[in-house]
């Protein structure tokens, strides 16, 4: 069952049900007196009974009605001869046996629904309900109907009824438009509320307030003033599912549906998560952050999708944790407004409601001309010498740093764009000083973290100084996960403690490699070639448009080469060559280095290799004893025993 | 005697399509009613509307057919003009021993409707007739 959902939601209700009726039938069997509280009790008398599906309906006649429980639809009943339709669900019919002629006592919970053009009202959800002996003759009559097998009428329902869910009036806004495809949000920029049909209800400026009063189901009448910390993509679960067979999803080009969120602050302090409508990508991420934090918005027509707590959204509560403690003094619930109290000693929150706008519209209304509030928080941007000097974990950090190489994960069981992307990143901080600290840092993007199309774009294409907003700290890692935003540009506004934006002056540097080298990092290596693995040099030719290494034959013509990824006859493919070499580096004299090499990177020493290679006779004389300079390099792995490191050349963005 | 059964499940679904719209009324009440009336198929077919797993599927002549993802991820229909699945659960239960209004596929059909969380598919007629048909050639 889906947490936090209404068949989760049914389950509990029904299980607390279902204990309080075995325990009430247990109380009736063993013990023949009912407490005696009679207010709310139903007492009928059976006239009539049949069954439908499982439910035995009785047509009864109401007996003596208890004051507590009359209303004013009870008033207009006929005082004299009140008819009910009882309903007895299968279990509770077989516990009662009843018979018409029987009296029923009906205990409370029970529910009474009108039906719009009918007269007689139906009583349901009777499981208390117990069958009164009246009389002396009662205890033969009922040995005597014991025996007897009493046949009730069973109706069969017919099929070719549909139920018709909206009455007239209401067949205009029947379109569910839960899940239309979004292009962008309908939501009102118009700073004149007085123009806005929303402005007529009050403004309320409590998230909790809302919540208790207004219920989960909607809030109609009122609206809450909460202003917006950050605005970030989060995947959406349920993407657009085709229902023709095959149940193939419809991707869009990126593969990847996201609901636009807000994090939301009241004027209490409280924090809640606005999920916006589905959109198909994240093209406008760096948009709305811009126009929208900080500022002021107005939420009406919410629904709540979930209370959640710390334990259960960790990734949520660091992003709260993160803004915590409030910058300005917030409102103490109960005091009045003027009385304003510091904050420094609450807690965080340890609870936060996940709102969703209610099919239709959506009810966020922002204020984008008004000043930026003085409750937001802005990212805290670090260098990134600091932040790998963070003590705790998991903890919301933001930097700004040029990323110098991209390698994705390799997992083919993954499809292309939900897998890890390593990026390995650099600032001034890390490279204008000569420390123990490393020189470049890798950060992980996982899959839940939402990349715009631009940004994608753009980290495949250059070397980018990209804006790492709310990236996790997370035992000794950076990684980017949900609510992280990758942006392009600076922030317009940022509390920097001592950040460094500047840009990186002179060309980057590497770490050499030696030993504290670890796997899945990159490395400038420099050393002797001592030995060629001649088993593994081999070319092979590659698309020139997308770089696919398994080309086919073309079927047509089995001189010509295709690609199947670009659909195309390849006419003028790169030959890719590879070659492992192995490396004497004094910087690790004690490792085996290996080295893969590709043709078409290799420039300056390798020009030699390449061209014996190409000419497919060598002699790996020819090559031993060189030096290799500098070469920038991506560590696959470090073994120990054999000491090896495996390295493969790369070249950075 | 006219049938009650129908007219209170009727009743039932249009006050949660009302809560759910329009009112901030809790929405246990109605979970109680609903389990009293559809018994163990209320708690299936919510499970259906949480994960979404209805569509309504319509063709341009305007004619329209519901599909249910089902728990064990096949795929059912149910009518539009009268109360029928290809559940086999509809056939045994329904159609054979009367024990209930409907299976679970479409009563989450009705409560997406009331909830506003059906999911809208166009199609060609085409493919809402193989939709259709589909099912003849493969229930039994």
């Amino acid at each position: 069952l889906c947490r936090g959902g209404l068949a989760e939601r049914l389950c509990r209700l029904q299980n607390r049900e279902r204990s309080a009726i075995s325990f009430w039938r247990h109380q009736c069997i063993s013990d023949a007196k009912i407490p005696s509280d009679k207010s709310g009790v139903l007492i009928v008398k059976i006239l009539e009974m049949f069954e439908e599906c499982t439910i035995q309906v009785a047509i009864c006649q109401q007996l003596e009605q208890s004051s507590a429980m009359l209303s004013s639809e009870d008033a207009v009943i006929n005082a004299g001869e009140p008819i009910l339709k009882v309903l007895f669900a299968r279990e509770t019919a077989a516990h009662l046996k009843s018979r018409p002629q029987d009296v029923i006592h009906i205990y409370p919970p029970w529910q009474k629904l009108l039906l719009k053009n009918a007269d007689v009202p139906v009583i349901m959800n009777t499981y208390f309900s117990q069958k009164v002996l009246l009389s002396e003759h009662s205890e033969t009559r009922e040995q005597t109907y014991g025996l007897t097998k009493m046949l009730i009428r069973k109706n069969i329902i017919s099929l070719a009824q549909m139920f018709r869910l909206d009455d007239l009036d209401d067949e205009l806004h029947q379109k569910s438009s839960d899940n239309q495809v979004a292009c962008a949000p309908q939501i009102h920029n118009n700073c004149d509320s007085n123009q806005h049909p929303l402005a007529q209800s009050a403004v309320n400026d409590s998230l909790l307030e809302m919540v208790e009063s207004q219920g989960a189901v909607g809030w109609r009448e009122a609206q809450v003033r909460v202003v917006i910390q950050r605005v970030y993509c989060l995947p959406a679960r349920e993407g657009y599912r085709s229902h023709i067979q095959g149940n193939k999803p419809l991707l869009s080009n990126r593969g990847m549906f996201c609901r636009l969120c807000l994090l939301v602050q009241d004027a209490y302090g409280m924090f809640s998560e606005v999920q916006l409508q589905s959109l198909s990508s994240a093209e406008d991420i760096e948009q709305y952050c811009r126009r929208w934090e900080g500022k002021f918005c107005c939420l009406a027509g919410m629904k709540i999708l979930q209370r959640t707590t710390r334990g259960r959204a960790l990734g949520l509560f660091s992003l709260i944790d993160s803004l915590w403690p409030p910058v300005v003094p917030v409102k103490v619930p109960g005091q009045s407004q003027d009385s304003e109290m510091m904050t420094t000693n609450v807690p965080p929150p340890s609870f936060c409601y996940i709102l969703t706008a209610q099919s239709g519209e959506i009810h966020v209304e922002v204020d984008e001309e008004e000043q930026i509030s003085n409750l937001y928080q802005p990212p805290a941007v670090h260098g990134l010498k600091e932040i790998l000097q963070i003590d705790g974990c998991n903890e919301r950090c933001s930097f700004w740093a040029r990323v110098l190489y991209l390698r994705l994960q390799t997992k083919h069981s993954v499809p292309i764009n939900q897998r890890e992307i390593g990026l390995f990143v650099t600032d001034s901080t890390l490279q204008n000083v000569v420390h123990i600290i490393p020189k470049v840092v890798a950060v992980s993007v996982a899959a839940s973290c939402v990349l715009s199309t631009e940004i994608t774009e753009a980290l495949s294409v250059a070397s980018r100084l990209v804006f790492f907003k709310d990236a996790l700290w997370e035992n000794g890692r950076i990684i980017c996960v949900e609510r992280t935003v990758l942006l392009l540009q600076k922030p317009l506004l940022y509390s920097a403690a001592g950040a460094d934006l500047s840009e990186l002056t002179g060309p980057v540097r590497l770490d050499e490699l030696d030993s504290t080298t670890q796997a899945n990092s990159i490395c400038a290596v420099r050393g002797t070639v001592v030995g060629v693995n001649e088993s593994t040099a081999f070319s092979w030719p590659i698309c020139n448009r997308c770089g696919n290494g398994k080309l086919e034959l073309c079927p047509q013509d089995r001189a010509l080469l295709y690609c199947s990824q670009c659909s195309e006859v390849v006419i003028s493919p790169v030959l890719k060559m590879q070659l492992e070499v192995f490396l004497s580096c004094p910087s690790r004299s004690q490792s085996t280095v290996k080295v893969k090499v590709w043709h078409e990177m290799s420039f300056g020493l390798f020009v030699l290799i390449n061209m014996l290679l190409s000419l497919q006779s060598y002699e790996v004389q020819s090559v031993l004893g060189k030096e290799v300079g500098l070469l920038n390099c991506y560590v696959h792995s470090i073994t120990s025993h054999p000491n090896c490191v495996a390295l493969e050349e790369i070249v950075l963005l | 005697m006219d049938s009650t059964l129908p007219a209170v499940a009727e009743e039932l679904l249009k006050e949660i399509r009302k809560a759910f719209q329009e009112t901030s009324h809790g929405i246990d009440t109605f979970f109680f009613r609903l389990k009293f009336i559809f018994g163990p198929s209320a708690v299936p077919a919510l499970d259906l509307v949480d994960q979404r797993s209805v569509t309504r599927v319509m063709s341009p002549s305007g004619r329209t057919a519901y599909q249910v993802l089902g728990s064990s991820g096949k795929l059912y229909t149910c009518y539009s003009s009268c109360h029928f699945c290809t559940c086999p659960a509809f056939g045994f239960t329904v159609l054979q021993k009367s024990e209930s209004l409907l299976c679970k596929h479409i009563l989450a059909v009705y409560l997406s409707q009331a909830m506003g969380a059906c999911q809208d598919l166009s199609v060609s007629e085409e493919q809402l007739t193989s939709i259709l048909l589909a099912e003849e050639e493969d229930g039994g």
